[in-house]
């Protein structure tokens, strides 16, 4: 397949360097292009910027040595509203959200892709690892990315199908260290830079000041309420809801015999339940906010689903599809099956597509 | 196709007569002017030199002209220099400047605020009117403040009037600084300089040095360095001396200064030509500015309807380079401050801002190529995005 111009969305890391230097060596015309998507103050009294500003300016310098241009695209309205309102919404709902697969299926490959096809480009690469192909009949697909341990198909079940044909993940038959070596080799500034693990908007790793900032003040969310045993006692008293996800040990204090867990989370009483480890397991999954990418498996179809990022995935049956909604039994019941994080669905290495999860 | 280079606002191609004064310094004055011997007494010679060139083409004593290092540097140690010296001297210093400033003295005076200063800022109509009325009390309270006041808008070329700033600062004890980077060598200085306290210029824009810039400071303007050191520059920009920047520097001034009045009618030409071809194929076009007196160099467009920053990618892949705003804006998000002071957040959020600013090496040809792509490239990313 030709492509004559392609957007290469770069964050600044090693991933999506070695990205765009992999499609310009493969001949392609490549525009390098990062994205502006929240604060960026600049802090002097620290003497360095917060996030995302290094990430920009570690882009530039890899366009630079790479001969390609690169430009900065202010997404920060479509990010607040798509991923960020999103993000405290679910936590406000009880939720966990994962802002990354908003991200994808919104800002990154949506918002930048209409920002591309407006500089020429009629396609768009990242430094995903998942890998895209065509079938004998010109379907796209979306596939598992061949090194396992990076494997990044689970945030990208959200993206918008029309949207296939124009992909293009030049990682996803390397592995992490192959990705490294090239990198060390075309002696990219972003050679050695770690992996970011947080998410992009909550530097400190604390999402709670986040809330705290967004939410109206005495939001419910963030109001104390009672952490109940599953057996229906009260055990204690939490700072807030919002603090908590499912299967979460810490915070819940200490007086049990065997370990504890948050079972669920009961925004509409403020209540967090707890309970011993085998409280935690599910057999059942419901899903919505369904999204396929060549129309929804079905009923009685065996799939298999991954219920978060670096999850194995587990065999399951479709049980029910209707209204909007997936009901999935697993083969072998999961631990902390956790409402608004993604079920992603698969037929053997192929991605069909998925969903949020949602309380039973 | 060659590539139009239509950013002289950011920075302006060095002159060759520029480049080769430099080199000459290079070559015949390698030397330390503070050095006693032969060699640094060659260097002192070409750098006093300079200054007395620079002091002549601005009508000021070249005691009153301390090269530093670019026009940043010369807006914050006016703003930073005045305000500490103020402080030194037990006193809660006022500072009250333009809401369209550049940010490096709206930077300046924000680390001011930090410092316990009082700052305020006024107004600016898109007309060029400016409303110094906010003033009054702090005016009252604290008389001595100082006002500073950016001469052309880097972002639309628009003129602000600085006679009106000086007539306000001068009965209330004020002390006036003018950020004079886009103005100097497009427009007459001539009735602003004996009239201002300190006064900033950037070499670069006007085809010097990159690097060079000049603080006219009026004798007996209380200022505080910012570095400490040898002493040079009076003791107000320690380091040793970049002599072939000062020379650079003093010659770009001049060039700029000697071919002023031919260049402000040329430039003022094409950029009507220019904004003529663009608003007949654009017709919802906004020129920012066009409601005011301009300067001939910057012609700063509103295309309604696109994403702010789409538009100078577009351009640079069809051949042409311009920006959306100040160059100086990777690290903020969101519309131009200084296009949303004038116009207000709404419309600075609705339209995206392509400046196009011109300079001493810009052809007819050019700006008429460029009027060409600009309408395709517009039209383009419209049907892309829309």
């Amino acid at each position: 397949m030709g492509t004559n111009r392609i957007l290469v969305a770069m964050s600044g890391g090693v991933d999506s360097s070695v990205t765009a230097a992999l499609l310009k060596e493969a001949g392609h015309e490549v525009v390098g292009v990062t994205m502006k998507t929240f604060c960026y103050q600049e802090t002097p009294s620290h003497g360095r910027t917060c996030c995302g500003l290094d990430g920009i300016l570690d882009a530039r310098r890899v366009a630079d040595a790479l001969g390609m241009p690169h430009y900065v695209f202010d997404v920060e309205e479509e990010f607040t509203r798509d991923v960020i309102d999103d993000f405290v919404t679910e936590y406000a709902r009880g939720r966990t959200p994962n802002p990354c697969v908003r991200c994808n299926a919104n800002t990154k490959f949506g918002d930048l892709l209409r920002r591309g096809r407006a500089l020429g480009c009629d396609g768009i690469a990242t430094g995903h690892y998942v890998r895209s192909d065509r079938t004998a009949d010109g379907r796209a697909r979306l596939l598992r990315g061949l090194d396992r341990d990076k494997d990044q198909s689970y945030f990208l079940w959200g993206l918008p199908s029309e949207l296939l044909p124009l992909l293009h993940f030049p990682l996803g038959s390397l592995t992490k260290p192959q990705v490294r070596e090239r990198a060390r080799e075309l002696e990219l500034v972003t050679a050695e830079k770690p992996e970011s693990q947080e998410i992009c908007f909550v530097p400190t790793g604390d999402y709670r000041d986040l809330l705290r900032k967004r939410l109206e003040p005495r939001h419910p969310a963030l109001e104390p309420g009672p952490i109940r045993h599953v057996d229906g006692q009260v055990v204690g008293e939490h700072t807030g809801y919002a603090g908590f996800t499912v299967g979460q040990r810490k915070g819940l204090g200490g007086g049990f015999a065997e370990p504890h867990f948050v079972i669920s989370v009961e925004p509409e009483t403020r209540t967090v339940v707890v309970g011993p480890r085998e409280a935690l397991e599910a057999r059942r999954v419901r899903v919505d906010d369904l999204n396929w990418f060549h129309g929804p498996p079905e009923p009685g179809e065996e799939v298999a689903v991954q219920l978060r990022h670096r999850a194995p995935e587990v065999a399951a049956r479709v049980v029910e599809l209707s209204g909007g909604e997936l009901e999935v039994e697993l083969a072998v019941p999961q631990s902390a099956v956790t409402p608004g994080q993604s079920c992603a669905v698969f037929r053997g290495e192929e991605l069909v597509g998925g969903g949020r999860i949602r309380r039973l | 196709m060659a590539y139009i280079y239509l950013d002289h606002a950011a920075s302006t191609p060095m002159r060759p007569e520029v480049r080769a004064a430099m080199q000459a310094v290079e070559e015949e004055a390698p030397g330390n002017p503070s050095s006693p011997h032969r060699a640094g007494r060659e260097a002192r010679a070409r750098l006093d030199e300079a200054r007395s060139r620079v002091g002549r083409t601005l009508g000021v004593e070249p005691g009153s002209v301390f090269f530093v290092r670019g026009g940043t540097e010369s807006d914050n140690l006016a703003v930073l220099g005045w305000a500490r010296a103020r402080r030194r001297a037990g006193l809660t210093p006022h500072l009250f400047h333009s809401t369209i400033e550049h940010s490096a003295v709206a930077g300046a005076a924000l680390e001011v605020a930090r410092e316990g200063c009082r700052v305020q800022t006024f107004p600016v109509s898109p007309e060029g009117r400016v409303n110094l009325d906010q003033g009054e009390d702090a005016a009252t309270d604290s008389p001595g403040g100082l006002i500073s006041c950016i001469w052309v808008s880097h972002e639309c070329g628009l003129i602000l009037p600085i006679d009106q700033v000086v007539g306000w600062a001068r009965p209330r004890g004020y002390r006036v600084h003018v950020d004079g980077v886009q103005g100097v060598g497009r427009l007459d200085h001539g009735s602003i300089l004996p009239e201002v306290d300190l006064f900033s210029l950037s070499a670069r824009k006007l085809g010097g040095p990159r690097g060079m810039g000049i603080l006219v400071v009026r004798q007996g303007t209380e200022i505080h360095p910012g570095l400490f050191g040898g002493g040079q520059e009076g003791g107000l920009r320690p380091g040793t001396e970049d002599v072939a920047g000062a020379v650079g520097t003093a010659v770009a001034l001049e060039l700029a200064a000697t071919s002023r009045e031919a260049e402000e009618v040329r430039l003022g030409e094409l950029l009507e030509t220019l904004e003529d071809r663009l608003r007949l194929a654009i017709p919802d076009l906004v020129i920012h500015g066009a409601e005011g007196p301009r300067t001939p160099h910057i012609l700063n467009l509103g295309i309604p309807g696109l994403p702010q920053d789409l538009l100078p990618g577009a351009l640079d892949l069809a051949g042409v380079g311009v920006s959306a705003g100040s160059a100086c804006r990777s690290g903020t998000t969101g519309p131009s401050p200084a296009l949303s002071a004038l116009y207000g957040p709404d419309h600075a959020a609705a339209v995206a801002p392509v400046r196009i600013s011109l300079g001493w090496n810009t052809r007819a040809a050019q700006v008429e190529e460029a009027a060409q792509i600009i309408i395709r490239t517009v039209e383009e990313v419209r049907r892309a995005f829309g």
